[in-house]
């Protein structure tokens, strides 16, 4: 079981003449079965460090690693692969194709590692199951609702069995009770996989169901909820 | 007070149009470039083939002027001037005026034209026509000496006081340009190929002292009937009387299945402009309802959303359509503009564009009407008892795609416009048109059930096959989505048009060749006045075949006779074969009688091979007696066989030369055969020949060969025009495609972007965009190859009913494979590189900031 750790990671953008430091020397470890929120408002730089955790952007300083990768000096090759084969990943668009059944979207990682799609049906089923919609596996996304959509999205996510879990704003389109069902699922899924979990929310409630929190604010990182912020938010 | 629409200035109307077109410049780009190549296919189509018309329109009423009537020969060899007199003296004619024509080549320092000579009096002003209007200088203008128009001048590369050489009647003479008429005289005719000259003058070139072709006539008001119940009393049954513009009426007949062709073509056009037109405002669609919902939240009435988003598209309809006229009136000075050799021969068909007014405005008004009604499909929102802000909260996806019924439905519908398309034309072939636009349509209609058919057989193959590329794929085209069927849509029209009517061209082009093949295989070398494919320039030669016949190495030399003669509607190719000839009648071309027993009747006399076309219009069958009016009267043939048309669309006339010099009265050849002894080729014998001709500079010999060439490179000129339009429309077919394309791929650049956060790489994710666009243009192109394949038998049913001309069907798989090639290759290539740019598209657009 491998635990995601950053450490000293600054990230520089350059929009015009200024510079912007997107995250700035953020320090942080997610250890196995643990799920930790990162809360902060736009612009603070989560979707940065999202990108920095996958391997999509690599740092100016510091390093990104996962167990004993270094995800910054991953090739192109072995960055897709590790997205591929290790990252859960969870959007909040929930990004399904339009062309293929909820079973069919759950299968999208496993055809990438190769799998035939009947191969790929039989492993992604029970995880379907599992987010409860066994019983909706052949219906498009248009005919799901929002909160079944991003079930979907997960049992896709953890389909392969990843070893790392990043949600990016997943429950940013739900309702109160959806995104409390979504939040509890992740939660139990990190604790039951004994894998690392990151949500990354702008929702201060969304908290509630992690194990720990971390803030991040104009790019800088500190422990716990920041109450100022959360009130702001509110 | 200021402008408004239900309460909406339209200054503000222009001022949302212009905030649109900064937020959305692609996607109104794309949808402008859309109308904009449906109007210029339409219009260039449309122009070119109207200038043909046009051109000659131009050149015979630049000559008849306000004439009216017409007292016609029906041979090269005309009649008496002086019945022209007898005319100008009958009561009840306020003018006349007589006239010489005779074909020529007019050869300057840059080149050589074919023209028509005409020779006039100054008197011929009297009837006004523009091309004549400075005659009445006479001797001082043009005198001794022959009138161009700056068409003519500039493409031979002469000026006034120049000396050009006339090929006219077998004879080469010199004359000299006593003046070139340009635009500022005589208006458009400056483009047509004629040379004017005075009368007496036109006569001693052509070598026919005193006698006239035509005789125009200008009735005084209400006296036509009267004028031409005398004409017919003084013509004797010898000469026609006719209108003065009958030679428009004979053209027409003879362009019209070109006419019919090109048309199909400006309609496959007009529906690939709608559809891209349709297609790039689907892709505008989301963004336009969510557009619609905004303005009814805000407070605006329905009426009120209805005028913007009605506005926009106007807007939109009118500069695209503008810059598809521009576009449409280049292709029909370039790419289009071709005058077929074949017409030239027999009418003066002139090199200048004729831009109808009503034309542009049909294809203006149509490229408009696209717009609007492609831009109808967000307007739904607006129906009663919805709620405003519906759209807003709907989940996406459903509304774009074709449900399996549907698509069923629509397949249906396809198989039942095949099921019309095909009893249209085996019915009534002039019903072709409709037909031909039946099965495009149903082309369409099968694409969704082809698609619904394509995925399912493609989403069984990816249970089965572990390619992330195919499953991709097929879950964007399981959606069967309107944009895929739009674009799928384009591609196969295009394929159908070129494959159904490039197939029709073909086979025409192989009949053309065989039936030439055989009509010029009686001699070894031919000695004509050069150029004229039908060889209906008559020339005197006097002595010239006995001294041929002794010339070393030839055989045998006989003289061949052959002219156009006006019957009816018809402009007909009169054929008459010595006796001597192997075969009388092309084999290929018999469709009833016996080939040997035809042959030796028409060595005799009193026998004709006629035209089906002639044929059934005279209700004539073998064996059965009809009377032809030449230019000794009325003489009565026997039917020995019924023919094609023989490759001249209005039909042809075949009868022994023993005939010809009795009716027509002349024994004037318009060719010498000659055959040469055993053993000689054809080339020494050619050279042979030439050295006899040297003392004759207006014939030119020409070995079988030689001649066979130029008639096939004739055949493809005069069918070349249909084969650029048809590459044209593949490739702006393709380009469209392969553009629209790519601005649904663009789209999807959130989901790729997802797609390699969850671990694909860049080339995968462009491989199956590549496998995406080959399965959308490849599952077009087959629909359309298939229906085009259809089409080309119809076709080719057609050409035989309407031509009467023999064009056996052949498949042809090498032309529809490279034309399929064509339209998939430039697709993907185009696709190749904005795919590859959407396929590294940042993964930061996947995510919410």
């Amino acid at each position: 079981m491998s635990a995601l750790e950053l450490r000293e990671v600054v990230k520089h953008y350059r929009t015009g003449r200024e510079p912007v430091r997107a995250v700035d020397g953020v320090s942080m470890r997610i250890a196995p079965g643990e799920f930790v929120a990162l809360y902060g408002p736009s612009g603070s730089g989560k979707t940065t460090l999202l990108m920095l955790a996958v391997g999509l952007l690599v740092s100016d300083s510091g390093t990104v690693c996962f167990g004993d990768k270094d995800i910054g000096r991953l090739s192109e090759r072995e960055g897709a692969r590790y997205r591929l084969k290790e990252v859960g990943f969870i959007f909040q668009s929930f990004h399904l194709a339009n062309g293929a059944t909820a079973l069919d979207n759950a299968t999208t990682k496993l055809i990438g590692e190769g799998l035939s799609l009947r191969s790929a049906r039989e492993r992604a089923r029970p995880w379907l199951e599992r987010v409860g919609l066994g019983d909706r596996a052949d219906h498009m996304p248009y005919q799901l609702s929002m909160g079944e959509r991003q079930r979907v999205a997960i049992a896709r996510a953890l389909a392969n069995g990843p070893a790392l879990l990043l949600a990016d704003e997943p429950t940013g389109n739900l309702d109160s009770r959806r995104t409390r069902e979504t939040l509890a699922l992740l939660r139990d899924v990190c604790h039951a996989q004994c894998i690392p979990g990151l949500l990354v929310t702008h929702d201060a409630e969304a908290t509630l169901f992690v194990d720990r929190v971390y803030t991040l604010r104009d790019g800088r990182l500190s422990d716990g909820l920041d109450s100022e912020l959360a009130v702001a938010s509110l | 007070m200021r402008p408004a629409i239900f309460d909406i200035r339209v200054s503000v109307l222009f001022h949302l149009y212009l905030r649109r077109l900064r937020a959305h410049t692609v996607q109104e780009l794309l949808a402008g470039s859309g109308v904009a190549v449906g109007v210029a296919l339409v219009l260039g189509v449309l122009l070119a083939n109207a200038s043909l018309l046009g051109s000659t329109e131009q050149a015979v009423h630049g000559v008849i002027g306000s004439a009216r009537l017409e007292l016609a020969a029906r041979s090269n060899d005309g009649f008496d001037e002086h019945l022209a007199n007898r005319v100008r003296l009958m009561s009840g004619v306020q003018a006349a005026a007589p006239v010489l024509q005779e074909s020529a080549t007019v050869i300057g320092p840059r080149g050589r034209l074919s023209v028509r000579l005409i020779g006039v009096t100054p008197g011929f002003v009297t009837l006004g026509g523009v091309l004549t209007r400075n005659v009445s200088a006479g001797p001082s203008l043009i005198g001794e000496g022959v009138g161009l128009p700056s068409g003519v001048a500039r493409a031979i590369g002469v000026r006034p006081e120049h000396t050009a050489t006339l090929l006219v009647g077998g004879h080469a003479h010199l004359v000299k340009v006593r003046a070139v008429a340009g635009a500022e005289t005589i208006g458009s005719v400056s483009e047509s190929p004629l040379a004017l000259a005075l009368l007496g003058y036109a006569q001693r070139l052509a070598g026919r002292p005193g006698r006239v072709t035509q005789v125009f006539v200008e009735p005084q008001p209400g006296a036509d009937r009267e004028v031409a119940s005398e004409l017919r009393g003084l013509a004797t049954g010898r000469l026609d009387v006719v209108p003065a513009d009958n030679e428009l009426r004979l053209l027409r007949a003879i362009a019209k299945p070109n006419n019919q062709a090109t048309t199909m073509f400006a309609l496959i056009g007009a529906m690939v402009g709608f559809l891209l037109t349709f297609n790039a405002m689907l892709l505008t669609m989301p963004e336009r309802r969510r557009y619609i919902a905004d303005l009814r939240m805000q407070g605006y009435d329905w009426r009120q959303a209805l005028l913007i988003i009605g506005f926009e598209a106007l807007a939109l309809g009118v500069v695209a359509s503008i810059a598809g006229v521009v576009l449409g009136y280049v292709l029909s000075h370039t790419l289009f503009h071709r005058v077929p050799v074949y017409l030239a021969f027999a009418f003066p068909v002139g090199d200048q564009q004729v831009i109808q007014v009503s034309l542009v405005l049909l294809a203006f008004g149509c490229g408009v009407l696209a717009t609007l009604l492609a831009s109808l499909v967000p307007i739904s929102d607006l129906r009663p008892g919805r709620a405003r802000d519906a759209v807003l909260r709907e989940a996406g996806g459903a509304g774009e795609g074709i449900d399996r019924q549907t698509a069923v439905w629509f397949g249906i519908a396809g198989l039942l416009l095949i099921a019309l398309a095909s009893a249209l034309v085996l019915l009534d072939s002039s019903l072709i048109l409709i037909g031909g636009a039946a099965l495009a349509l149903a082309t369409l209609c099968l694409i969704p059930v082809a698609f619904t058919g394509a995925a399912q057989v493609l989403r069984g193959a990816s249970e089965h096959i572990p390619s992330s590329a195919l499953v991709l794929a097929v879950r964007e085209l399981r959606t069967t989505s309107m944009p895929l069927v739009a674009l799928a849509g384009v591609g196969a029209l295009a394929i159908y048009g070129s494959v159904a009517i490039g197939g029709a061209r073909h086979d025409l082009l192989t009949g053309l060749d065989t039936n030439f093949r055989e009509y010029l295989g009686t001699a070894d070398v031919w000695v004509t006045t050069g150029g004229n494919d039908l060889t209906t320039n008559s020339f005197q030669a006097s002595g010239l075949q006995a001294k041929l016949a002794r010339a070393p190495g030839v055989s045998s030399v006989r003289v061949y006779q052959g002219e156009l003669m006006d019957v009816g509607s018809r402009r007909m190719w009169v054929i008459a074969r010595p006796p001597g000839d192997g075969t009388i009648i092309p084999a290929s071309q018999l469709l009833d009688g016996q080939l040997a027993h035809d042959d030796e009747l028409l060595r005799g006399s009193g026998w004709a091979a006629v035209s089906t076309s002639f044929a059934v219009e005279h209700h004539l069958r073998v064996g059965d007696a009809f009377a032809l009016p030449t230019p000794s009267g009325m003489r009565f043939f026997n039917v020995a066989a019924i023919t094609t048309n023989v490759g001249w669309p209005p039909g042809a006339l075949i009868i022994s030369t023993a005939d010809y010099r009795r009716y027509w009265q002349t024994s004037e050849p318009s060719a010498l055969e000659v055959n040469l002894e055993p053993g000689v080729g054809q080339v020494a014998g050619e050279r042979t020949v030439s050295a006899v001709l040297a003392a004759y500079p207006g014939l030119d010999a020409q070995t079988r060969q030689a001649r066979e060439a130029q008639y096939a490179s004739n055949s493809r000129e005069a069918l070349q025009s249909l084969g650029d339009i048809s590459t044209l429309l593949l490739i702006a077919a393709a380009l469209a495609v392969a553009s629209a394309l790519s601005a649904t791929i663009w789209q999807r650049r959130a989901l790729l972007a997802s797609l390699k956060i969850q671990g694909y790489d860049s080339h995968q994710l462009w491989r199956a965009l590549l496998l995406e666009s080959m399965i959308v243009l490849g599952f077009g192109c087959m629909i359309g190859s298939v229906l085009g394949v259809y089409g080309h038998v119809l076709a080719s049913r057609w050409l035989t009913l309407t031509t009467g001309f023999s064009a056996p069907f052949s498949l042809g798989a090498a032309r529809v494979l490279l034309d399929i090639g064509l339209v998939a290759g430039i697709g993907l290539i185009v696709i190749a590189l904005p795919g590859y740019l959407t396929a590294r598209v940042s993964s930061r657009v996947a995510l919410q900031e």
